[in-house]
């Protein structure tokens, strides 16, 4: 953006600044920049620039939905954008690139999208140079999350270090991102004008405003059971909540903030020997410190980023590992109440949990169902539950549930007419289970074919009478089902797959969707592996034309997966 | 005319050699179930659909359908197993149902809980050991009984043979259960399976014989379609008498049904002609028998429709030759022989009290186990009886010694002696959870009725009275509860039927007494009843025919007179 030796001023000025001077500086062209008024899109034939490259990172289809949208505005304006997702971008052509637009989200505690894994990785390694490139980073994530958009930033800051030239600050967003990526996109399209000055704070980076943004709900439990039969090892519970006037699609998940176990914090509480009844402010809010630790802060396995400021508000060496709260406070303890208060502002907030819905608007009106799995584990030999799972798990009915909507563009139902396959094991069964109320609901034309499997056929067959309803009226036309443990060699669905191959081949070339919901590791690698060999085996191709097979299913959004 | 046949009949003329689309049915994944025709044609191959009924509800909340499982009854003619077949059973048992093995009023056993996938498992483990469940259940000639203790007759081996030769003349021509359980090729050329016999139709309904040695009627000979009693001169076999026309079951307010013991019709000399009298009584009942109303499809009714005489003349007809007048047999006892036996030869017997049948080991006795490890000595054979116990047999004298030490190790002996007189007088069916027929508990419940019946009998120092006393949840009288002296038939949960006033030995069927009674009244009935009985009791008068003298025939001449 900045000619070199503009740049080279800059650069100097900074580098001599304080942090003081920084933030001064920082404030003063703020001023500047807003008596400009806002940005407004003018013809801009002139630019020169006449080709960008649009490149999305996505796990849920977001991101492409919008690399493609601004691609589609781009031309309108004469410019040439090339749409690109970061799996396919040939790595090297980044040295090449000009003019180079960035749309990726963050994951989990600050992952990038699977899919970005190797553009992520690579611009963080060294040895080459990005000298031409003029880039900006739009970021999408979930504030509810402490690392908030980690995978944006890490990109964006790569780029710089790479040699890359920022045009318009990162732009971070939350999951009600529409308005604030337009304006994102208006800015560039600003910055490619030549008409505009080029004096914008390009290292600033954008956090989303306070808006009415992500709308949390509150709905009532109608109902909370456990699927499984007697004897089964597993406990996966059909939770229903009133979700009046509550919008969503299928395919759609919700995002759920456990809350702490009351026994656990009250131990927390007197170790600390603190009182939980004591009022203190946590971002604007006024709330008691047992209220905070149960319903906001995260206090399980602390990752090592809060451990070091642990060891710093108390002034010990602490070993960086992940550690729960308890065991904190009870291997370094706090000195006093104030301490302790000081602690928890460094703790993070509760992370949601995401649960695909497993309702469909048109066949449960103002419900929305979900199908949770409580996980259990052990560690050093005492069994634990997972927090979310097992927070849900004793929720009880008639019981308020704070919620929000998590929309997955990418994971849609076709139009009515097209066939689908769906391939849910376990509590992947969710999405799929409203998918075809849904059709059944709606009456869509489409058939509908559903691989499911779990542990054993008389325990733990998950909605069993609804699927054997849906199969004898014709809205499941195929069912097919692997019972891992009910014979000595296991069995999945991905064995299941390749035993009705032939038509599942078929199936694909009719032009049929398939989707996939469950575990990431090993479910879908399995089922992926599957699909390939059925490409193979049953569409007569060599390794290397059913992988082109899948990827070009992939690009026209009919292989698509929602996996964890 | 045919539109008006049951469905059963639809469903087994056009069953393909009773083929249906079991094998179609087997492979549906979304249901343990099968689907509803070929639930009927199953039983034919010996299996029954059944559903654990105490789970109903909750499955249901949980969107899972009925806990759907198969029992299978084996076809053992006579009820013998060797202890290769018993070992074999016990192994399958353990693998792939609920465990027990469970004895039947029919000397045979059967298997419960197993899950649809593992029949065919279960049914090639069984062919293994040469079993099979060929038409132990269905519209067919079902297992044949015969008198089960071999001390009964020096020429005992020759008359229980037969049970195995009637069993296989009456046999289905079908391969359908090679086919579809055992993967056989399938044959072609259906001629081979032509069946002048069952035709494509079968029996109208269940088809029962047994075989009788006198004195004991521990196979209730006169509860069977076709009651065969031997008659044996000089321990030589002379040939047969026949009964037709018993049966058991009824249909809770269906004044149409009722239980109906057998007729003698005569003596048949020679095991051939025994055959041919058999074989054609069973034409004359397929021919004639009711193909509309299952319920009312047994020969006991066609006998009565067309007249014993009228009945008896047409199986004369085919046979080409008559029947002789009968021979006079006596029947003293319907108890079998627990403890040590030797029969002429000197073999040794030990018949084990298995309460209800039910082979398992719990925390009174560790019954299963015991009778592995006596299987596995290898000097054994075992056999069943109809009052569902089991005979550990063929012993010879130098094995006794081991034998007995293995039931002693397990206290088998201890047990068997233990039980009181009236509980090895008993049987129940197996009724909740799993029959579908039954209205209220038999098996599960039966044990501790008994314990309250023990008292009282104490009570009136009655507790050395043999008196037999039987249990079915339902009217259907698997358990024989209508030839019992006391009888219970389950009306709803927790309710029963009492019947009094058969007789000891199986010739006279009981009567309702009273209706619909709770344990309370059970019990409150019967200590009056002892009580009189113990007052009023002529010399040697059983309690059968004491309780039908005092009040079945006074209850009835009441009636009249009122």
């Amino acid at each position: 953006m900045l000619a070199e030796d503009k740049l080279k001023i800059l650069l100097n000025l900074i580098s001599n600044s304080s942090n003081e001077e920084l933030a001064w500086m920082n404030g003063y062209l703020n001023g500047i920049v807003s008596t400009h008024g806002p940005y407004d899109i003018k013809p801009m034939l002139k630019t020169g620039v006449n080709k960008i490259t649009i490149a999305y990172g996505t796990e849920t289809g977001n991101s492409k939905k919008l690399a493609t949208e601004f691609a589609a505005k781009a031309k309108k304006q004469g410019i040439h954008a090339k749409v690109q997702s970061l799996d396919q971008y040939r790595l090297t052509d980044l040295q090449k690139e000009e003019y180079f637009l960035a749309v990726i989200s963050t994951h989990g505690d600050g992952e990038p999208p699977a899919a970005a894994r190797k553009f992520y990785d690579h611009v963080h390694q060294n040895g080459f140079k990005l000298d031409k490139l003029k880039y900006s980073v739009l970021a999408l994530g979930d504030t509810s999350y402490p690392l908030f958009c980690k995978a944006g930033e890490d990109v964006d800051e790569q780029l710089t270090k790479l040699g890359g030239n920022r045009i318009v600050p990162l732009q971070k967003c939350d999951l009600d991102f529409d308005s604030e990526a337009d304006a994102w996109f208006n800015h560039v399209f600003h910055a490619l004008s030549e008409s505009t000055a080029v004096n914008v704070d390009t290292t600033q980076s954008v956090t989303p405003k306070k808006g009415p943004g992500k709308k949390t709900y509150s709905g009532r439990l109608l109902a909370h059971l456990n699927l499984n039969d007697r004897g089964s090892k597993k406990e996966t519970f059909h939770i229903e909540i009133d979700a009046t006037g509550v919008s969503y699609k299928p395919g759609d998940s919700i995002g759920i903030i456990p809350e702490n176990k009351v026994s656990l914090v009250q131990h927390i509480l007197a170790i600390a020997g603190v009182n939980g009844a004591t009022n203190i402010d946590y971002k604007d809010e006024l709330i008691s410190v047992h209220d905070l630790l149960q319903k906001k802060l995260n206090v399980i396995q602390l990752p090592e980023r809060v451990v070091k400021k642990y060891a710093s508000v108390i002034q010990q060496e602490i070993p960086g590992t992940k550690i729960d709260l308890a065991d904190l406070l009870r291997i370094y303890p706090v000195k006093d109440e104030r301490e302790f208060t000081d602690v928890l502002k460094i703790l993070e907030a509760t992370t949601p949990r995401l649960y695909s819905i497993a309702s469909s608007p048109e066949a449960h009106p103002d419900e929305i169902h979900i199908t949770v799995a409580r996980n259990f584990f052990t560690v050093h030999d005492e069994l634990k539950y997972g927090l979310a799972s097992d927070f849900l798990s004793h929720f009880d009915e008639n019981n308020e549930l704070k919620f929000y909507v998590h929309p997955n563009n990418q994971f849609r139902l076709p139009e009515e007419d097209k066939n689908i396959i769906m391939i849910g094991p376990g509590t992947g069964i969710a999405p799929f289970r409203s998918f075809i109320a849904d059709r059944d609901a709606t009456g869509a034309t489409g058939k509908n074919w559903l691989f499911f499997g779990d542990q054993h056929f008389t325990t733990d067959f998950l909605y069993q009478t609804e699927i054997q309803n849906w199969f004898e009226t014709g809205s499941l036309t195929k069912v097919n089902l692997a019972f891992s443990r009910d014979q000595p060699e296991k069995k999945y669905v991905q064995h299941k797959m390749l035993q009705h191959g032939a038509e599942l081949f078929e199936w694909l070339q009719a032009g049929s969707y398939i989707y996939v919901c469950g575990t990431k590791d090993p479910m879908s690698i399995d089922v992926e592996k599957t699909l390939l060999q059925v490409i193979e085996e049953f569409g007569e191709r060599s390794k290397e034309e059913a992988v082109q097979y899948l990827d070009d299913l992939k690009e026209e959004g009919r292989y698509v997966t929602d996996v964890y | 005319m045919s539109e008006n046949l049951s469905s059963n009949e639809r469903i087994k003329t056009e069953s393909d050699g009773l083929r249906g689309t079991i094998i179609e049915s087997l492979q549906d994944e979304v249901t343990g179930a099968i689907r509803e025709d070929d639930q009927a044609l199953l039983k034919f191959h010996g299996m029954y659909q059944q559903d654990d009924r105490d789970r109903r509800d909750e499955r249901a909340e949980k969107k899972l359908e009925r806990l759907y499982s198969f029992m299978i009854r084996l076809r053992l003619p006579g009820g013998f197993l060797t202890s290769e077949q018993w070992i074999a059973a016990h192994n399958i048992a353990g693998e792939n149902t609920t465990g027990v093995i469970k004895i039947t009023t029919r000397q045979t056993i059967q298997l419960h809980g197993i899950f649809k996938s593992k029949i065919k498992p279960t049914i090639k483990e069984f062919n293994k050991v040469h079993l099979d469940s060929i038409a132990t259940c269905g519209d067919i000639n079902r297992n044949v009984l015969c008198s089960a203790h071999p001390k009964q007759s020096p020429i005992h081996e020759e008359i229980f043979s037969y049970a195995d030769t009637i069993s296989k003349m009456l046999m289905p021509k079908t391969r359908a259960y090679y086919e579809i359980w055992l993967d056989e090729e399938k044959i072609l050329d259906k001629k081979d399976e032509e069946d002048p016999l069952y035709q494509d139709r079968y029996m109208p309904r269940k088809f029962k014989i047994a075989i009788a040695i006198p004195p004991n009627n521990d196979v209730d000979v006169f509860g069977n379609d076709i009651g065969l009693i031997a008659i044996v001169e000089n321990n030589v076999l002379q040939g047969f008498n026949i009964a037709i026309g018993g049966g058991l079951s009824t249909t809770h307010g269906n004044p149409e049904t009722y239980a109906r013991l057998g007729t003698v019709i005569g003596f048949v000399k020679g095991g051939e002609k025994t055959l041919k009298a058999i074989y054609e009584i069973l034409t004359v009942q397929r021919d004639n028998g009711n193909r509309i109303d299952r319920k009312v499809a047994r020969l006991k009714y066609t006998v009565d429709r067309m007249g014993v005489d009228n009945f008896k003349k047409e199986v004369e007809k085919r046979t080409g030759f008559k029947f002789e007048n009968e021979k006079p047999y006596i029947f003293s006892q319907r108890t079998d022989y627990y403890g040590w036996y030797q029969n002429e030869i000197g073999k040794w017997y030990y018949t084990v009290f298995v309460e209800n049948g039910r082979v398992l080991d719990d925390e009174q006795v560790a019954l299963k186990s015991a009778l592995l490890e006596v299987a596995k000595s290898g000097k054994v054979n075992f056999r069943f009886t109809t009052n569902q116990n089991v005979i550990i047999s063929d012993v010879d004298a130098k094995d006794k010694q081991e034998v007995e030490d293995i039931l002693r190790k397990f206290k088998i002996i201890e047990h068997t002696e233990g039980a009181s007189v009236i509980r090895k007088n008993s049987i129940a069916c197996v009724a909740l959870p799993t029959c579908p027929l039954a209205l209220a508990e038999a098996q599960r419940y039966m044990p501790s009725l008994l314990t309250k019946i023990e008292s009282l009998l104490t009570k009136y120092d009655l507790s050395n009275e043999e008196i037999i006393i039987r249990m079915t949840g339902c009217p259907n009288g698997c358990a024989r509860s209508y030839i019992a002296e006391i009888g219970f038939v389950g009306t709803s949960p927790g309710r029963y039927n009492m019947h009094l006033g058969g007789d000891h030995e199986g010739y006279r069927l009981n009567s309702i007494y009273k209706e619909s009674l709770d344990e309370e009244a059970i019990l409150n009935e019967l200590d009056v009843i002892f009580g009189d009985f113990k007052n009023e009791r002529t010399n040697d008068e059983s309690f059968g025919d004491y309780s039908y003298r005092r009040c079945i025939k006074a209850a009835a001449i009441e009636r009249v007179t009122a």
